[in-house]
C-alpha cells in the first residue's frame, strides 16, 4: 500500500468527520519582547537582590500563569516552526498547519546570546552544618552543537552546584530569582520542614522575578537528591534549573570503596535544526506525553566524555531531570551493579544489564571498566512507530568512556565482584513488613480527560489505542503531542472512594502512621501512559507491583506506574505538613495531575 | 454505524496491555486459557533488556486440557514464546491444567503457543498446537490495518 494513498484516506476520514474542531490559526507574529530593563535581566546574575517576594499566591500550587508578569507580554518566537518528527513518520495530514493554542515563550526573549555569560562547569560545594549558600537562578548562554542558546542556570552552572553535605546537616540557602519567570526551589526527596518544600500556593508563595527566598534545608537521610523549581517545571527545569545533592553517611563503609564518584544528570533538549522549540506561555504544550527532547545531555552536554583507568571502579549517581523521558542506560557491556536509589541503599546489590530511570528517579550504580577501549553510554529502547504499527529499536549515544592501559590503583576489582547485602536497610524495613499485606488505605486511579483537542488528534488517538505500551520511551506522535496544551488535557489522580480528583482530594493521615496507597494506571483512558509518581517530604516503599511482592526493597520518593499496572506504595508518614503527590512529567503536572497528602501532627490538630 | 461509535466499540474490546486470551484448536475444543504478562523482577520496577525489550514472566491459567497421550504419542504440554514470523521459538516451560508461571519472554510482538510434545524436556517445538494467543503488542498495527479502516478501504 502506498503511503500517499494512506495519507489521502486519512485526510478523507478526518475531513469527513462531523463536528470538527475549528482549525487553530497561528497567532499573529509579534515582536520579540526585549525584556530590557526588566527585573532579573541584568547580566550580573550573581549579586543577590534585596527585593521582597511578591505576595501573590498561585491559584494552582504547581502552575503559574505568566500573564501579568514582567517580560511576559510578547512572543519570543513564532509557534509555527516545524517540530522534529521521528524518522519515516510524516505529520498527520489533518494536523498540518495547526499550532498550539498558546503564544510562545523562550528564556530571555530578545536577549542577544552573545551578551549573556557562558555556562560554567558545575562545581561541587561542600557545606557543613550551619553553612549558607547563595543560589541564583539566572540566564546563561549554552552552546549546543555549535549553536548558542539562552537558557537558565543556577549560579551560572548546568547542572547547578553539586551540594555535598553530611547526613543530618542543616544549611541555609538564599535563593535569588533573576530569571524572567516566578520560581521556587523544591528539594526533591528531602524529608525537610514543610515550610521549605518549595511548592507555590501550598508551602510558600512564588518568588517573583527579582525577589528572594531563604530556605532552611535539612538532610536526614544519606543518598542522592536534587533540587529544581516547582513553578513551570516544563520551562524552568527543562532549560537548566536543576542540580544534585549528595548526602554522605557517617558510616565509612556505607558504600563499597571505588576509585571515583561521578554525578551524571540526564536531560533532553528539543531543538529543531538550530532553534529551540518554543514553550507555551499561558500553558504548557506537549501536554499529552510531555516534552521529549531530541538531544540527550549528560551534565548539560550532548557529548559526555570520560577517561578511566583499566580496572577502575566508578560509582555513578544517576539523576533523570528530563521532563518526560524514561531512560534505559547501558555502558557497552561494562558490568554494572545497582546499589541504591532515591532515599536509601537496596537491601542487597544486584547486577543489572541496564539502568531504567523514570523522570525524577535516582540510582546509584557502580561500574568496573575492566579492559582498555571505548565504551558508549547509550540509551537503548524499543520505540513505537505508531504510524507503521511497529516497534523500532533506537540507540542514542550520550557519551563515551575511554579506558586506557594504565591500571587503576587501588584495585577494587574483588570488592566490586562481591554483591553486598545491607542488613541495616532490611532492619529498617522490618518494622514496616507487618503492613505489607494490609488492605490499601487509599486507592487512586490515573487517567486523563481531553478537552477541545483537534479532532484529528482525537480520531487518531482512538484508532491508535488498540495497544498501549506499558512504557512509552519516546514521543511517537510529536505532532499531536505538540498541539496539546495543558488547558486541553487534564491529567487526573482520582480517588476511587469518593471520585474526587487532584487537588479536590481531601487526604489526611496522622503523623507516624504507615499508609498503604494503591495506584492503578487505567489502560482504557483516552491516552494511557506511564506516570512517575512523586511524593514530597516522606519516604515510601514499593511493596508490590501487579500483586507481585518486591523482594529487594529500597526507600523511594518517586515510582514509575506503567500503563495498566497496579502498584502498592507503603508510605512512612513521618513528616508533618501538606505534601504534594504528583506525576513528575512536567507537562502532566502543569495539566493538574497533583494532589496533597496532609500529614497531621501527632498529638492532635488537623488541617 | 457512525465513525465515533465504531471507535467506541473498538476501544471496549481491547484487552489490557498484559493480557493474552488463548484460543483452542479443533483437537482440543474444551481447552481454555489465558495468560498474564508480569514484568520480571527488577530493581527498577520496569524490567527491560539492555536493548530495551520488555522482560515479562508469563503467568498461565488453563483448563480443559486432556491427557497429552489422548492426542497421540505425546507426554506433556509445553508453552512456547514465538515471534510473529514464526522464526524464533523460545521454550517457556511445561503446562498443566491450573495456574502456573512459566518462562520469560523478551520479544516485542509474539505469540504464545501451547503444544503437546513428545517429552516434557523438549527444546524444539514439534507437536500439535492446542492453545495459542497473540501478545497485546500485536494489536499495534499500521493505522490502515486497523479494523476501522478495513470497512472503508477499496
Amino acid at each position: 500500500m502506498k503511503r500517499g494513498w494512506r495519507n489521502a484516506l486519512v485526510v478523507a476520514l478526518v475531513v469527513a468527520a462531523p463536528n470538527a474542531a475549528p482549525a487553530q490559526k497561528k497567532p499573529p507574529a509579534k515582536k520579540p519582547d526585549p525584556m530590557a530593563g526588566m527585573p532579573g535581566m541584568a547580566h550580573d546574575t550573581t549579586k543577590p537582590s534585596s527585593k521582597k517576594p511578591a505576595v501573590k499566591p498561585a491559584s494552582n500550587p504547581a502552575s503559574s500563569t505568566m500573564a501579568g508578569m514582567p517580560g511576559m507580554k510578547g512572543d519570543s518566537m513564532a509557534m509555527g516552526m516545524p517540530i522534529p518528527m521521528p524518522k519515516g513518520m510524516p505529520m498527520i495530514p489533518g494536523l498540518v498547519g495547526l499550532t498550539p493554542q498558546v503564544s510562545s515563550f523562550l528564556p530571555g526573549a530578545g536577549v542577544d546570546p552573545t551578551k549573556v555569560a557562558p555556562v560554567k562547569p558545575t562545581q561541587t560545594v561542600r557545606l557543613k552544618d550551619g553553612d549558607t549558600l547563595d543560589l541564583t537562578a539566572g540566564l546563561v548562554r549554552r552552546t549546543i552543537r555549535g549553536k548558542p542558546f539562552v537558557m537558565y542556570a543556577f549560579n551560572g552552572m548546568v547542572p547547578g552546584p553539586l551540594i555535598r553535605v553530611a547526613q543530618q546537616a542543616t544549611i541555609t540557602v538564599r535563593f535569588h530569582n533573576k530569571i524572567d519567570l516566578p520560581s521556587t526551589v523544591h528539594w526533591h526527596g528531602l524529608r525537610l520542614d514543610n515550610r521549605f518544600d518549595g511548592v507555590p500556593g501550598l508551602t510558600q508563595q512564588e518568588v517573583a522575578p527579582g525577589a528572594d527566598f531563604t530556605y532552611t534545608v535539612h538532610f536526614p537521610d544519606a543518598g542522592v537528591y536534587w533540587y529544581h523549581p516547582h513553578v513551570r517545571e516544563d520551562i524552568e527545569q527543562a532549560m537548566g534549573l536543576f542540580g544534585n545533592m549528595i548526602v554522605d553517611s557517617p558510616e565509612p563503609d556505607y558504600y563499597s570503596p571505588v576509585n571515583r564518584e561521578l554525578s551524571l544528570v540526564l536531560n533532553d533538549l528539543l531543538i529543531n535544526a538550530d532553534s529551540l522549540i518554543p514553550f507555551g506561555k499561558e500553558s504548557a504544550t506537549y501536554a499529552l506525553m510531555g516534552r521529549v527532547g531530541n538531544i540527550l545531555t549528560v551534565n548539560g552536554e550532548p557529548n559526555y566524555k570520560l577517561t578511566a583507568r583499566k580496572g577502575e571502579v566508578v560509582r555513578f549517581f544517576f539523576t533523570n531531570v528530563s521532563s518526560s523521558r524514561t531512560y534505559n542506560l547501558s555502558l557497552g557491556g561494562v558490568p554494572m551493579k545497582v546499589v541504591a536509589s532515591d532515599e536509601s541503599r537496596f537491601e542487597r546489590e544486584e547486577r543489572v544489564p541496564s539502568v531504567v530511570l523514570a523522570p525524577a528517579e535516582r540510582y546509584v550504580v557502580e561500574a568496573r571498566f575492566e579492559k582498555p577501549g571505548r565504551y558508549a553510554l547509550v540509551n537503548a529502547i524499543q520505540a513505537i512507530n505508531h504510524y507503521e504499527g511497529e516497534f523500532a529499536p533506537e540507540v542514542d549515544t550520550l557519551g563515551v568512556v575511554t579506558v586506557g592501559d594504565v591500571p587503576a590503583s587501588p584495585d577494587y576489582g574483588s570488592r566490586f565482584a562481591a554483591l553486598r547485602a545491607y542488613p541495616e536497610v532490611s532492619r529498617d524495613v522490618d518494622r514496616f513488613r507487618q503492613y505489607f499485606d494490609k488492605e490499601p488505605d487509599e486507592h487512586l486511579t490515573l487517567t486523563v480527560k481531553p478537552n477541545s483537542l483537534p479532532l484529528a488528534t482525537v480520531q487518531f488517538m482512538n484508532v491508535d489505542t488498540a495497544y498501549y505500551a506499558p512504557v512509552e520511551w519516546v514521543d511517537g506522535m510529536p505532532d499531536m503531542n505538540w498541539l496539546s496544551t495543558s488547558k486541553q488535557v487534564k491529567w487526573i489522580l482520582r480517588e476511587d472512594a469518593t471520585g474526587k480528583e487532584n487537588m479536590d482530594i481531601d487526604w489526611h493521615v496522622k503523623q507516624g502512621s504507615v499508609v498503604k496507597l494503591r495506584i492503578f494506571n487505567d489502560p482504557k483512558s483516552f491516552h494511557p501512559m506511564q506516570h512517575p509518581i512523586h511524593l514530597h517530604g516522606q519516604r515510601m516503599l514499593v511493596v508490590a507491583r501487579d500483586g507481585v511482592k518486591t523482594r529487594n526493597l529500597v526507600w523511594k520518593d518517586t515510582a514509575i506506574i506503567p500503563v495498566g499496572s497496579s502498584v502498592d506504595l507503603l508510605i512512612d508518614a513521618s513528616n508533618p505538613g501538606a505534601w504534594m503527590l504528583h506525576c513528575h512529567i512536567a507537562e502532566h503536572l502543569q495539566s493538574d495531575m497533583m494532589a496533597v497528602l496532609h500529614v497531621d501532627p501527632a498529638g492532635g490538630g488537623s488541617h | 454505524m457512525s465513525l465515533s461509535k465504531a471507535l467506541a466499540v473498538i476501544a471496549v474490546v481491547v484487552l489490557g496491555p498484559y493480557d493474552i486470551q488463548l484460543h483452542n484448536t479443533p483437537r482440543t475444543p474444551n481447552a481454555h486459557g489465558a495468560a498474564r504478562l508480569v514484568f520480571a523482577e527488577s530493581p527498577f520496577g520496569v524490567a527491560v533488556t539492555a536493548d530495551g525489550h520488555a522482560s515479562y514472566d508469563v503467568q498461565l491459567t488453563v483448563s480443559g486440557l486432556p491427557e497429552p497421550a489422548t492426542l497421540g504419542a505425546y507426554k506433556a504440554y509445553v508453552a512456547w514464546g514465538v515471534t510473529t514470523d514464526l522464526k524464533q521459538w523460545r521454550r517457556l516451560g511445561t503446562v498443566a491444567n491450573g495456574s502456573s508461571t512459566v518462562g520469560r519472554v523478551e520479544y516485542n510482538k509474539f505469540m504464545l503457543v501451547i503444544a503437546a510434545e513428545s517429552d516434557s524436556a523438549v527444546v524444539k517445538h514439534a507437536g500439535p498446537v492446542v492453545l495459542s494467543g497473540t501478545s497485546p503488542s500485536s494489536f499495534l498495527q499500521m493505522f490502515l490495518a486497523h479494523p476501522m479502516f478495513r470497512g472503508v478501504a477499496p
